[in-house]
């Protein structure tokens, strides 16, 4: 959770405490009425937190709305795909993430199967782009972080990691399973602070795959575009990476960097939070 | 302060005062249904200002507009600078410079050995290591632009069945006849296997933005910024990449240079011609 998601939880939380404080002057028996209504509230915030990706399509699906980001585009009631009508036909454009960080992070393992996975990374990308008969992007936005601030982070985490090793080792009621996860947590963290040290560069990355679709009608184009994400779904899958389809505010964010990257690692990072 | 928190400091507003008119006035004054009505406005105006946090360049104009198209803008989303290598966009803080930056990268798995492709993989690592601000590295997969070709060939069925036309009109010998006719249908079968299949190509390209508060400035950023990023991937792939200039830049912005129009058209007839056959 970082600083802004806590400030705006906070600030919309206090309404709802101080509506809940005052249930009395509703009067019997509104006052029940509106501590439901309060709990709704709560949720929906909550829910908007922690999954708007969700929440936002369906409401724009329900009242049908669509957006118009910039001229001869709109964005689909459905929020999962960009159309652009030229000459009476319909280009729809969508997107996929495509991220490897599970692929690299996940694994945190000096040996030599990661060696393995970089000798067949090449060809297993090669015959994915074999499969494919239609136009896709493949993006890799990345920025290199400064070494000594990710080094004093990560230096941090194994500090807090490692405290929280010996408060478990000390416990009277000692539980196993907390004690090897983290120490599996402590090995993750020093297999990354191992690789700075060899002089590798902390990166942070973000991955995914555009495609368009066209079609006589906005219909056919939406539903050609659903297709070719599906095969692009199976194409890539052989690499490992997450592939799941962007919706919501996310596409409006992807769709605008065709036009405009972002130039500071902070403005990259506000704009991704959950979904990828 | 930015226009974000202001959305939400607004609405929270707002939110606030509804509330407090709702829970102030004494049931005797405002009947409980009236504070319930009142509550849940309340209630939506604060749901809001939380929504403002991803949503605040929506939610402004979805109020304004209260239609079921919500226009955000309707202005063209970018402009060719006038030395055409990089792509201008206009925001309230000033322009934005975007530069492509090719990589001609002609490199095959297939014929590298193992030691190549483990190398390879370790370019492309440090590849995206190279900046300190973020830059975009794209494998693309477009549609061969036949536009042109394909109306020369379309030119030529027309000259052709004009000829055919002027012929039969004229009562010409059938010796004449049969060789436009001829000329006629091999037009029309090179149109038709030129159309058959797309023919897709691929390239590697890199994408780099700066800011600045006139144009001149934010692409002078962007270049500087694309001839260090350039001097990084040349190092490390080996390869002299070059910045894009021109109409080429679209390929990688706009659909439908992306997919040519009439490229994919007249595959789309020749596709209609063969279900409906």
């Amino acid at each position: 959770m970082d600083e802004e998601e806590v400030f705006y939880l906070i600030l919309s939380l206090i309404v709802i405490f101080i509506a809940f404080g005052t249930l009395q002057t509703f009067g019997s028996p509104w006052s029940a009425i509106a501590a439901l209504l309060s709990l709704i509230a709560v949720a929906f915030i909550l829910i908007i937190n922690w999954a708007d990706f969700l929440v936002f399509p369906l409401f724009t699906k329900t009242f049908g709305i669509t957006f118009q980001p910039a001229k001869d585009y709109i964005i689909t009631k459905k929020q999962d795909s960009i159309l652009k009508n030229v000459s009476g036909l319909y280009y729809a454009t969508g997107f996929v993430t495509a991220n490897l960080f599970p692929y690299i992070f996940k694994e945190e393992q000096q040996d030599e199967s990661q060696e393995e996975k970089l000798v067949e990374a090449p060809q297993k990308w090669e015959r994915a782009v074999m499969t494919l008969s239609f136009p896709f992007k493949f993006h890799l936005m990345s920025v290199a972080s400064d070494v000594q601030k990710v080094r004093d982070e990560l230096e941090a985490k194994r500090g807090l990691q490692e405290f929280q090793l010996n408060r478990e080792m000390q416990s009277q009621k000692q539980s196993e399973i907390a004690v090897t996860d983290i120490r599996r947590k402590i090995n993750v963290i020093q297999a990354r602070i191992d690789r700075i040290s060899s002089g590798e560069k902390p990166i942070s990355s973000l991955m995914y795959i555009e495609t368009t679709a066209v079609g006589i009608s906005e219909k056919s184009a939406i539903d050609n575009l659903a297709s070719q994400i599906k095969e692009l779904q199976v194409a890539f899958s052989s690499l490992d990476v997450q592939l799941n389809r962007v919706i919501g505010r996310e596409l409006y964010t992807l769709f605008m960097f065709n036009f405009s990257m972002p130039t500071t690692v902070n403005e990259l990072v506000s704009q991704f939070s959950k979904e990828g | 302060m930015n226009a974000k928190l202001l959305v939400m400091l607004g609405f929270l507003a707002v939110s606030l005062v509804f509330l407090l008119v709702a829970v102030t006035i004494p049931l005797s004054v405002l009947p409980g249904y009236l504070k319930i009505v009142l509550l849940i406005v309340s209630l939506v105006f604060d749901v809001m200002a939380f929504s403002s946090r991803y949503y605040s360049y929506l939610i402004i104009p979805m109020l304004q507009q209260r239609g079921k198209n919500v226009v955000l803008s309707n202005e063209q989303p970018y402009w060719l600078s006038a030395t055409e290598d990089a792509i201008i966009k206009k925001d309230k803080t000033g322009y934005t410079a975007t530069v492509y930056i090719n990589i001609p990268l002609y490199k095959s798995a297939t014929d590298m050995t193992d030691e190549e492709r483990l190398e390879f993989s370790r370019q492309v690592s440090r590849l995206a290591g190279i900046s300190r601000e973020p830059i975009r590295f794209t494998t693309q997969m477009y549609m061969m632009n036949k536009d042109s070709y394909i109306q020369s060939i379309r030119d030529a069925i027309s000259a052709a069945e004009n000829e055919e036309a002027e012929l039969m009109q004229k009562d010409a010998d059938q010796n004449s006849l049969e060789i436009v006719k001829g000329k006629l249908s091999m037009w029309r079968n090179v149109l038709e296997s030129v159309s058959k299949i797309s023919s897709l190509e691929l390239s590697t390209y890199a994408t780099l933005s700066a800011t600045g508060i006139k144009e001149y400035e934010a692409i002078a950023v962007a270049q500087q910024k694309a001839r260090e990023a350039m001097s990084g991937i040349g190092s490390v792939l080996g390869v002299t990449p070059s910045i894009i200039t021109g109409k080429d830049m679209l390929r990688f912005v706009e659909p439908e240079y992306l997919i040519p129009f009439s490229t994919i058209s007249q595959e789309m007839t020749e596709k209609v011609e063969e279900e409906v056959i």
